[in-house]
């Protein structure tokens, strides 16, 4: 009765309540960066392109160009494979779908639990890779902060109870999903405060660069 | 020793000579860390606000620092760089300062020391860590605030203290002045190369810098014969003729204005269309991109580097380059702030080519090259200089690499460094300014 307590809470207003704190903290942090806005640049610009030149610094900044390549090859694959990993674990297992429908009301198709699973242990051995390497790269060392660390152990906790709770084991699977149902909702919690807020930034922070740099005629 | 490396030792014992190298009395800790808070507050918008939430340190920034390169000192990496502009943004401008500022310490007076070392010493500004950043941070902005904070707080380094209070109050650097200008224009004069002084009625401005003036007047006279070959009704004011800027390198704000104004002033008294800018980096930089935003207006006369003006003046067809016939080869060294930051990337090897030199890349080139070690006001620093010779090594192999007969390049102070470091290693590839080269071949 208890496990079905915690269950119940964890589907119901602890979702709720950690939706409302994504969505306004999200929010927030997006409107607080606009409201700051930016200093008008009065120079005579080389190109006034800047759309073209924002959209594709949007796309350039996805690989490395070719002189840095060698230097960042680990970080540049393993963070893809990283994300890939995540999202397919994510959005492409069937509970998570019909979960999904429930809040969207549509649906898509779901890939084979082999793939999730995989897709799922590769994601969580990744990050643990990555956090091992924060922690041993005196570059990462020395940059990192307490937001840095948190946020890995924030976003490992529902890929470890996801696969404990497929796996049947570390408990009774009610007990399991309510814990998976509570990490998801904690990375939601967490997730505007802190350097997870980069999905929502990457894009403008990539535009506004292209521009900064296309005005002045180079093509970053 | 050659004519060069003794004109090189002349303007470095110039430099010594500005010690003592002791901090400026006079501010109290606290005051001077306000100072930096408010130099960090006045610069932190929107655009820094994203780039500061963007960042995930990644580290991946380090791979493209010279400094870090060549050290493996993690300190050098550019995202540590700019952490006590974070901090300070973190606890009193984020949208969750509430939540932060607990958790972040705040920037204290030996903070600002430190990060002397890491802003001033170990970076050069050249914009490189901006191209590797998968989210697309604009790194060196956010150093160039701790400089400035570094600047507004009086902790510069002394020498550039005291280069930059000359500049603002003297209008002279290192002792150049409106009569050390005439006194090489006299010099030029003799040697048949008319550089008009005051003239009225110009519509042409050119400027030239402290280290064309006492190192290398031959660039000078370069520019000259260009723009007099060209048909340009231009003109030198002595009072209004120094591009470079050291109030920009020292971060210091409000004398990089005096120095940006002078120019500023002297074109829309003279009713100046075009000012043109010799072979300076730093001195295109600080005019062209950054001139109007420092004194709050559009400016009403086009900012061209003398690189632009040649290849338009080729392609008007009022000055022709003749072809070299001795298959000479040669690799250009990138100004970071012509090219990375200033767009000119192309255009020098253009000239180049159309000179027919068999123009070698170094790898990597362009956009991505390496800043030959000695920029924004790197090459005068006593400090910097192991650090700096660290990376004109990595250069000089690059360039020894290309096998080609000489390195040219379009900026007076990288050209200083260049020789300080050949000095010291006995490197022998021939350094040849752009300008020099065009006006050895202009046709007739």
């Amino acid at each position: 009765m208890e496990n079905m307590t915690l269950l119940d809470f964890a589907r119901g207003p602890g979702l709720q309540w950690a939706l409302w704190i994504f969505c306004l903290g999200v929010l927030w942090r997006i409107v607080g960066a606009m409201y700051l806005l930016g200093t008008k640049d009065l120079s005579k610009f080389r190109r006034n392109h800047y759309i073209r030149d924002g959209l594709r610094a949007c796309l350039t900044r996805s690989t490395p160009a070719e002189a840095f390549e060698d230097k960042i090859r680990f970080q540049h694959i393993s963070g893809y494979a990283w994300h890939i990993a995540l999202f397919v674990s994510v959005l492409f297992f069937a509970p998570h779908i019909l979960f999904f429908e429930s809040i969207f009301g549509f649906s898509w198709p779901h890939l084979p639990n082999t793939i999730i699973l995989f897709s799922g242990a590769v994601a969580t051995a990744l990050l643990i890779a990555l956090l091992i390497r924060r922690v041993v790269h005196p570059v990462q060392r020395l940059i990192s902060t307490i937001d840095d660390y948190i946020s890995i152990v924030v976003v490992l906790l529902p890929l470890i109870t996801g696969l404990a709770a497929f796996a049947h084991i570390g408990g009774r699977y009610e007990t399991m999903l309510a814990l998976h149902l509570l990490a998801v909702e904690l990375m939601l919690i967490w997730y505007p405060f802190s350097k997870l807020m980069h999905a929502f930034m990457t894009f403008p922070s990539r535009y506004q660069s292209g521009t900064f740099f296309g005005h002045r005629g180079v093509k970053a | 020793m050659n004519v060069e490396s003794t004109s090189v030792h002349e303007l470095e014992a110039a430099i010594e000579n500005l010690e003592p190298t002791v901090e400026r009395l006079g501010l109290s800790d606290e005051e001077r860390v306000a100072r930096a808070k408010r130099a960090f507050l006045r610069k932190l918008d929107g655009r820094k606000a994203v780039d500061l939430d963007t960042c995930l340190h990644c580290g991946m920034c380090a791979e493209a620092c010279p400094f870090y390169e060549t050290t493996q000192d993690e300190r050098y990496a550019p995202v540590h760089k700019y952490r006590l502009l974070r901090r300070v943004y973190r606890r009193q401008l984020s949208p969750m300062r509430f939540l932060y500022r607990p958790f972040t310490p705040d920037i204290t007076i030996d903070d600002l020391r430190e990060w002397r070392h890491y802003v001033f010493d170990a970076c050069t500004g050249c914009a490189r860590c901006d191209m590797i950043c998968p989210m697309g941070v604009n790194i060196s902005s956010l150093i160039r605030i701790v400089r400035e904070g570094i600047g507004a707080a009086d902790l510069m380094p002394p020498r550039l203290q005291r280069m930059k209070d000359e500049q603002q109050q003297k209008n002279s650097i290192v002792g150049v002045d409106g009569q050390r200008l005439r006194q090489e224009i006299a010099k030029l004069n003799e040697q048949g190369v008319t550089v008009p002084i005051d003239k009225d009625g110009a519509d042409t401005m050119l400027l030239t810098t402290v280290t064309e003036l006492r190192m290398f007047p031959s660039q000078l006279g370069a520019c000259a014969s260009i723009l007099t070959k060209a048909g340009a009704n231009w003109t030198m004011y002595p009072d209004a003729f120094e591009a470079a800027n050291i109030g920009y390198v020292a971060g210091d704000t409000a004398a990089m204005r005096v120095a940006t104004k002078r120019i500023v002033d002297k074109a829309k008294e003279k009713g100046i269309k075009t000012v043109v800018v010799g072979e300076t980096g730093h001195g295109y930089q600080t005019l062209r991109w950054l001139g109007a935003n420092t004194v709050g207006e559009r400016l009403p006369f086009d900012v061209v580097s003398i690189i632009e003006f040649i290849q338009q003046a080729q392609a008007d067809g009022r000055i022709a380059l003749k072809k070299q016939d001795n298959g000479a080869s040669v690799t250009y060294l990138d100004p970071c702030r012509l090219s990375r930051k200033g767009g000119l990337i192309e255009q020098p090897r253009e000239i180049l080519k159309s000179m027919g030199f068999d123009v070698r890349e170094t790898e990597p080139t362009g956009r991505e090259n390496y800043c030959c070690g000695g920029g924004c006001g790197e090459y005068v620093l006593s400090t910097g200089s192991e650090l700096r010779h660290r990376v004109f090594e990595l250069k000089k192999n690059q360039f020894d690499d290309t096998e080609a007969d000489g390195v040219v390049t379009a900026c007076a102070s990288c050209r200083f460094n260049l020789h300080v470091g050949a000095d010291k290693t006995n490197w022998q590839m021939p350094i040849k300014s752009l300008v020099e080269t065009v006006a050895a071949n202009m046709a007739d």
